[in-house]
C-alpha cells in the first residue's frame, strides 16, 4: 500500500492539554494544523475523574469534560485532528516528516506534547495479563465490569487513590497495595482520610508487586513486603496499576535530547535541540505536570512554532532571492557599535535601489534569520547572491569593503 | 486471496463489550485483514487500541461523527 503525502505548516503530536492549546494557538494564527492523538482526544486528563484546581472552574470539571471544551476551541479554529499513533519521524532541516500507518505528513514544524504512558511495576508475569486480561490503567474503562468484584490498586498517589475510591462504587472490595508504612501515602490529605474511612478499602502497607498469576486471566497478584521479605498471595478479579507515568519518547531517541528518564529537555521557549521542533506538556523534562502548566506549555509552543514559520518565509520570500544581489545588515540595537554603522548601511540602500536588496535584521529581536545566514555576531554583513550566501563580512565593516564584494 | 474489509458494530455498547468482541473478531481474520469497529463510548477509545497495537496491529480512528467513532485495525500477524 503507498502511503499518502499530506502539506501541514504544524504537525502536533499528542492531544492532551497541551497539544489542543497549541493547536488552539497554531489555528488562530491561521496555520494549516494537524493534530495527531493516538487514542481519546484529551490525553491524561480524561483520566481524572475531577479536576479541582484548573482555575476558571470553580465548581470543578471531569477530566473528560474540561478536555471536551479544549477539543471544541481547536476545533473552533480549524484545527484537523486525525486519530492513530506516530509510526516515525526525520526532523532535520526544513521539512519536517511525521508518518503514521498510512501517511506521510509533510511539516514546517512539529510540536511534542505526547505525554506520558502508564508505568509497569516490572514484576514477573506482567506481559501476560495487560489490558484485557485483567491488568488495568483506567478505572473508568473497566470499573463496570468489576461491578460485585475484589479488585486491586497498586500506588498510592492522588491517581490512585481518587481512582480506587472510585472502584467502591462498583467493587465489593479495592485492596490497595501500599510501598510506605502504614498510614502514609502520596495522596492529598483529603483523599487520604477519605480513602481510610471508606469501609470497602483495605490497606497492604510496606508491599510490591512480586508477581501476577493466573490461568489466561489475572487471578492472583502476589505481593511481597518489603521489610521481611515474605509473600502474601492475594486473589483478585483484576488489578489496576497507578505507579506513575513514563514519557512517550521512544521514536525521539537519538533525534530529540532528553534526560535519562526520557524527558524532552527544552528551553524557555519549548524549543528542542532541533530547529522547528518544540515540546510541550508531561512529555517534558519540568517541575510540575498539571493541566495548568500544560497549557502554558502549549500556548508558548504554538506561538513559538508561529514565529519559527514566519521567520522561514521572511527568509526565503525576502532574504534568498535571486532576482538582485542583497546584503543583509546583521545588527543588535542595543549595540552603540552596530548603531554607528547604520548611516553607512542607509546611504549605500539609498545609491543602489532597485540594484541591490539592503535588508536588516536586527537579532536583539530573534536571532533565528542571522542563524539561519550562518551569522552569531553583530555587526556583521551577508552578501547574497544567486539566492545564496556568497560573502560574510565581519570585520571592518564599511563602504568599500561591501562595494569590493558585490563587485 | 485479497485482503477483506469487516465492520463490526458495537454502537451502543459499553466497555469491555466492545473490546471483547473485537478480539475475538479478529481471531477470526487473516493476516492483512482491516477490521473496522463502530464504537460510541469514549473508553472503547482507550482500551481496543490500547490493545490491539499491544498485540502488534496498526490502529488508526476516524471520528465519524461527534461522539462516534470507528477504530481501523490492521491485522499483522
Amino acid at each position: 500500500m503507498k502511503k499518502k503525502v499530506e502539506q501541514y505548516d504544524v504537525v502536533i503530536i499528542g492531544g492532551g492539554a497541551a497539544g489542543l492549546t497549541a493547536g488552539i494557538y497554531c489555528g488562530r494564527a491561521r496555520l494549516k494544523t494537524l493534530l495527531i492523538e493516538k487514542s481519546l482526544v484529551g490525553g491524561l486528563a480524561t483520566y481524572t475523574n475531577e479536576i479541582e484546581n484548573y482555575p476558571g472552574f470553580p465548581d470543578g470539571a471531569t477530566g473528560l469534560e474540561l478536555m471536551n471544551l479544549f477539543h471544541k476551541q481547536a476545533k473552533k479554529f480549524d484545527v484537523r485532528f486525525k486519530l492513530t499513533d506516530v509510526k516515525s519521524v526525520r526532523l532535520e532541516g526544513e521539512t519536517k516528516i511525521v508518518e503514521t500507518f498510512r501517511t506521510i505528513y509533510e511539516t514546517k514544524a512539529v510540536i511534542v506534547a505526547g505525554g506520558g504512558k502508564p508505568r509497569l511495576t516490572g514484576a514477573k508475569g506482567e506481559e501476560d495479563y495487560l489490558y484485557d486480561k485483567g491488568i488495568s490503567f483506567c478505572a473508568t474503562c473497566d470499573a463496570a465490569a468489576n461491578t460485585g468484584k475484589t479488585v486491586m490498586v497498586v500506588g498510592s498517589g492522588d491517581a490512585a487513590i481518587e481512582e480506587g475510591m472510585f472502584l467502591t462504587k462498583f467493587a465489593d472490595k479495592v485492596i490497595v497495595s501500599v510501598l510506605h508504612d502504614e498510614g502514609r501515602m502520596d495522596c492529598n490529605e483529603i483523599a487520604k482520610s477519605e480513602a481510610l474511612a471508606n469501609p470497602k478499602m483495605e490497606f497492604i502497607w510496606n508491599t510490591v508487586v512480586d508477581e501476577f498469576t493466573g490461568e489466561g486471566r489475572l487471578e492472583e497478584v502476589i505481593l511481597r513486603n518489603l521489610k521481611t521479605d515474605a509473600l502474601l498471595p492475594v486473589k483478585v478479579d483484576a488489578c489496576f496499576l497507578f505507579i506513575g507515568y513514563i514519557p512517550n519518547t521512544e521514536i525521539f531517541k537519538d533525534i530529540l535530547n532528553m534526560n535519562n528518564s526520557g524527558y524532552l529537555i527544552t528551553n524557555e521557549k519549548m524549543e528542542t535541540n532541533i530547529e522547528g521542533v518544540f515540546a510541550a506538556g508531561d512529555v517534558r523534562d519540568k517541575f510540575l505536570k498539571q493541566v495548568a502548566t500544560a497549557v502554558g506549555d502549549g500556548a508558548i509552543a504554538g506561538y513559538g512554532a508561529e514565529k519559527y514559520i514566519a521567520e522561514s518565509e521572511t527568509f526565503h520570500n525576502q532574504i534568498m532571492q535571486d532576482d538582485m544581489p542583497g546584503l543583509v545588515f546583521v545588527w543588535n540595537a542595543v549595540d552603540p557599535k552596530c548603531r554607528d554603522l547604520m548611516p553607512i548601511i542607509e546611504k549605500y540602500e539609498a545609491e543602489n535601489q532597485g540594484k541591490v536588496r539592503v535588508i536588516k535584521v536586527d537579532i536583539y529581536k530573534s536571532a533565528g534569520i542571522a542563524n539561519r545566514l550562518g551569522v552569531f555576531e553583530a555587526p556583521c554583513v551577508a552578501m547574497i547572491k544567486d539566492g545564496k550566501v556568497f560573502k560574510i563580512i565581519k570585520d571592518r565593516i564599511c563602504e568599500d569593503e561591501i562595494i569590493a564584494a558585490i563587485e | 486471496m485479497m485482503a477483506q474489509e469487516v465492520l463490526l458494530d458495537c454502537l451502543g455498547e459499553a466497555c469491555p463489550v466492545p473490546l471483547v468482541k473485537t478480539e475475538k473478531k479478529l481471531t477470526t481474520l487473516a493476516v492483512g485483514d482491516i477490521l473496522v469497529v463502530q464504537i460510541d463510548h469514549s473508553c472503547a477509545m482507550k482500551n481496543i487500541p490500547e490493545w490491539a497495537r499491544k498485540e502488534g496491529h496498526n490502529v488508526e480512528i476516524e471520528e465519524v461523527d461527534d461522539g462516534e467513532w470507528e477504530v481501523i485495525i490492521e491485522k499483522v500477524k
